[in-house]
């Protein structure tokens, strides 16, 4: 599904990713754990096509194509989905506006049909139901005076109503009460299928118990510098980065 | 001024002599303060912003007659459709409907004839346009609105210039409100391409508990100059709701100048501005507070893309005993890169205790991370682009209460930032 090879990417000429591999298959879930700075939100940046991120050599295969050849809701459009560590606010666009134009969008890029107003309205209230978002909130504008928990949760809503194969969440866990932790997991496993595949950043053991991930990597200075099972995570928990990696 | 101008002038006034009745010595006095002060220049702050060049170069003249030029379509429902033509009105295009069982719509000529001392009731102003507007006029409409009356669709008046390089049209519109009555007028401009000159007047009185909504369209043509001014006097607990939308034209300006006369009354003056390349368009606005207890509010939206410049310049003055007094304004332009430019001047001039007051200005770009989220959800950036404009303008498009008449706006406004980004070639 995602193949990364040798990724080099620069920011204002400084070197932040320094030759990441990795590979993400269908039906897997993957975790990168990691430093403050290592580089993770970078890489989860640079698959979705921040301009601001200059690769400078390596490739990103995405379900065949070179990633980098399209656009970035093109990567929307084959099946990408990034969900922020920091989401935006965008004043004077509802969220409904926002996310009904962003799933017809990605069905016109399919060369699907619009979706009805009512099948959207049924589809959204539906999702924002399963994650605990009130119905009023839809309404709202884009993130603007939601709380860190809300803006999080609206990214799973996004995640949920727009059905991503692939998606990458960087520290969506982070700011979440317990509650909504379970409900954002819950969210998580739902979009776990054999077609599907997740790529999770965090830097707590705490979703991982709710989010089983079949392999945890380690993120420092730019590089994966070790990969394993689940326990790995664990083991960083306990013993802090400096002595496992 | 050269003297081949003040003399092409003084002869244009002359000879109009006797078309308006009881209007020959108004024009003679108008236009000799006129011929005083000239166009104004660089240096006159009040005009800093408004490129006036053209008018000291050619003479401007009244034209008459019409080629054909299509009339476009309406902007929504409306319950009355008065179309002028080169600055006349034109019965063939327009359409009356049923609303003149309802109110009194007279052409301006009949206004003065019935009652020669209602000259003494117009506005003859004292800047050059304004001035130039009152020696000039030919045509207009009188709308009178008798106590009680309540119009619920927009009368659309429709000004058609399709002259040449130097046409003018200098139209006065009349709008009298009566007690509790409540009316809505779309003002709108469009034209060919050439080089004409649009200055008109519109005046209303809005007495007790009356409501007029007013709405401009300015969407002259690509090389058009566009001078306007709506003085406008309110009466105890009326209101006053005006959206000026400024697109086309080289260069447009619009002044509002409004007096909130006895206690209670409510002014809006909104406004949204679009300047492409090499357009101007300036926005003026002085509210005075003349009585207590009332409420004015103004919210501009302006962009500018490369070489084009929006201008604001919003004045509010609140008097001695214009005590609890409330009075916003809000200005916010986009510049879509560094050659285009936005001008704010707020002015406040308080002399009442018992006032709240607050304004605010910024000048910034598209949020190129607000962009970049929209897209990361499958958005394409044009769709971005237009979405974020469209949220940007909307506050001040807040007032347009007629939703077809709103869409046909936005509409507007989408194919104005697609005419952008095609230009740019970029697709984003
Ligand atoms: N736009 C930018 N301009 C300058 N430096 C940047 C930019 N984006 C990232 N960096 C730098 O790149 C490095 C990696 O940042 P990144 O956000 O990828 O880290 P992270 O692993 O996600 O950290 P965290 O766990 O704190 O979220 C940091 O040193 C950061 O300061
Ligand atoms: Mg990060």
């Amino acid at each position: 599904m995602l193949k990364i090879n040798d990724l080099h990417v620069s920011v204002e000429n400084t070197a932040i990713l320094k030759g990441v591999n990795l590979e993400v298959k269908a039906g897997e879930v993957h975790a990168i754990m990691g430093l403050n700075g290592a580089g993770k939100s970078t890489l989860a940046n640079t698959i979705a096509g921040r301009d601001d991120y200059t690769v400078t050599s390596g490739t990103v295969d995405f379900f065949g194509k070179n990633i980098f050849d399209l656009e970035p809701h093109e990567r929307v459009g084959e099946g990408l989905f990034l969900g922020f560590q920091y989401p935006v606010e965008i004043p004077g666009v509802s969220n409904l506006n926002f996310l009904r134009t962003a799933l017809n969008s990605i069905r016109k890029y399919r060369g699907q049909d619009d979706m009805s107003a009512a099948d959207f309205m049924k589809l959204i209230r539906a999702k924002a139901d399963q994650l605990g978002m009130a119905p009023d909130m839809l309404k709202r504008f884009v993130n603007v005076g939601f709380s860190g928990g809300e803006k999080k949760r609206n990214e799973m809503v996004q995640m949920a109503v727009l059905d991503p194969k692939f998606a990458i969440l960087d520290e969506t866990d982070s700011g979440l009460d317990i509650d909504a932790l379970k409900t954002v997991a819950a969210g998580i496993n739902a979009q776990r299928r054999d077609d599907t595949a997740i790529l999770l950043i965090t830097h707590y053991q705490r979703l991982l118990n709710y989010v089983q991930p079949d392999v945890v990597h380690v993120m420092i200075g730019g590089k994966i510098v070790k990969s394993g099972g689940k326990e790995l995570a664990a083991e960083l928990e306990e013993k802090g980065y400096a002595e496992v990696a | 001024m050269t003297k081949q101008l003040i003399e092409a002038y003084a002869s244009q006034a002359e000879s109009l002599h006797g078309i308006l009745a009881g209007m020959d010595d108004v024009r003679t006095s108008a236009m000799s303060s006129f011929l005083e002060q000239g166009f104004p220049g660089t240096k006159n702050e009040e005009w800093r912003y408004s490129d006036m060049r053209a008018f000291h170069k050619k003479h401007f003249e009244l034209v008459s007659g019409k080629s054909g030029i299509a009339i476009p379509e309406p902007l929504g429902d409306y319950c009355a459709r008065f179309v002028f033509i080169n600055g006349r009105y034109d019965e063939e295009s327009s359409d009356i409907g049923q609303v003149w069982k309802d109110i009194s719509i007279r052409p301006l000529a009949n206004h003065f004839m019935a009652n020669e001392s209602r000259v003494d009731e117009l506005i003859k102003g004292s800047d050059s346009v304004s001035l130039l507007n009152t020696a000039l006029m030919r045509d207009g409409l009188v709308l009178s609105i008798p106590s009680n009356v309540g119009i619920g669709r927009p009368i659309e008046i429709l000004h058609v210039m399709d002259g040449s390089d130097n046409a003018a049209a200098h139209v006065r519109h009349v709008i009298e409100l009566g007690e509790g009555s409540s009316v809505s007028i779309i003002e709108r401009f469009v034209g060919d391409d050439s080089a004409y000159w649009t200055n008109s007047v519109l005046q209303a009185r809005i007495t007790e508990n009356a409501k007029l909504r007013h709405i401009r369209v300015q969407e002259e043509g690509a090389n058009a100059l566009h001078t306007a001014k709506a003085y406008v006097n309110l009466g105890g607990g009326s209101e006053y709701i005006c959206t000026n939308v400024a697109l086309g034209g080289a260069m447009s300006r619009f002044d509002a100048n409004v007096r909130i006369l006895m206690d209670g009354a409510q002014a809006t003056v909104n406004g949204v501005a679009l300047a492409a390349t090499g357009q101007s368009h300036d926005m003026h606005t002085h509210v005075s507070h003349l009585s207590g207890n009332a409420v004015s509010e103004q919210v501009f939206r302006t962009i500018a893309d490369s070489r084009g410049t929006t201008s604001f310049q919003g004045k509010v003055t609140v008097a001695e005993d214009a005590q609890r007094t409330l009075a916003n304004q809000s200005f916010k332009a986009l510049i879509f890169d560094k050659t285009a430019q936005a001008n704010a001047k707020p002015e406040l001039e308080i002399l009442a205790d018992d006032v709240k007051c607050s304004h605010g200005a910024t000048v910034g770009q598209l949020d190129d991370k607000a962009i970049f989220y929209l897209t990361s959800r499958g958005i394409d950036p044009e769709t971005a682009r237009q979405m974020l404009v469209s949220a940007f303008v909307a506050e001040a498009l807040e007032k347009v209460d007629f939703d077809d008449v709103k869409t046909s706006l936005m509409g507007r406004i989408a194919s104005w930032m697609l005419e952008r980004n095609a230009d740019k070639g970029t697709g984003g």
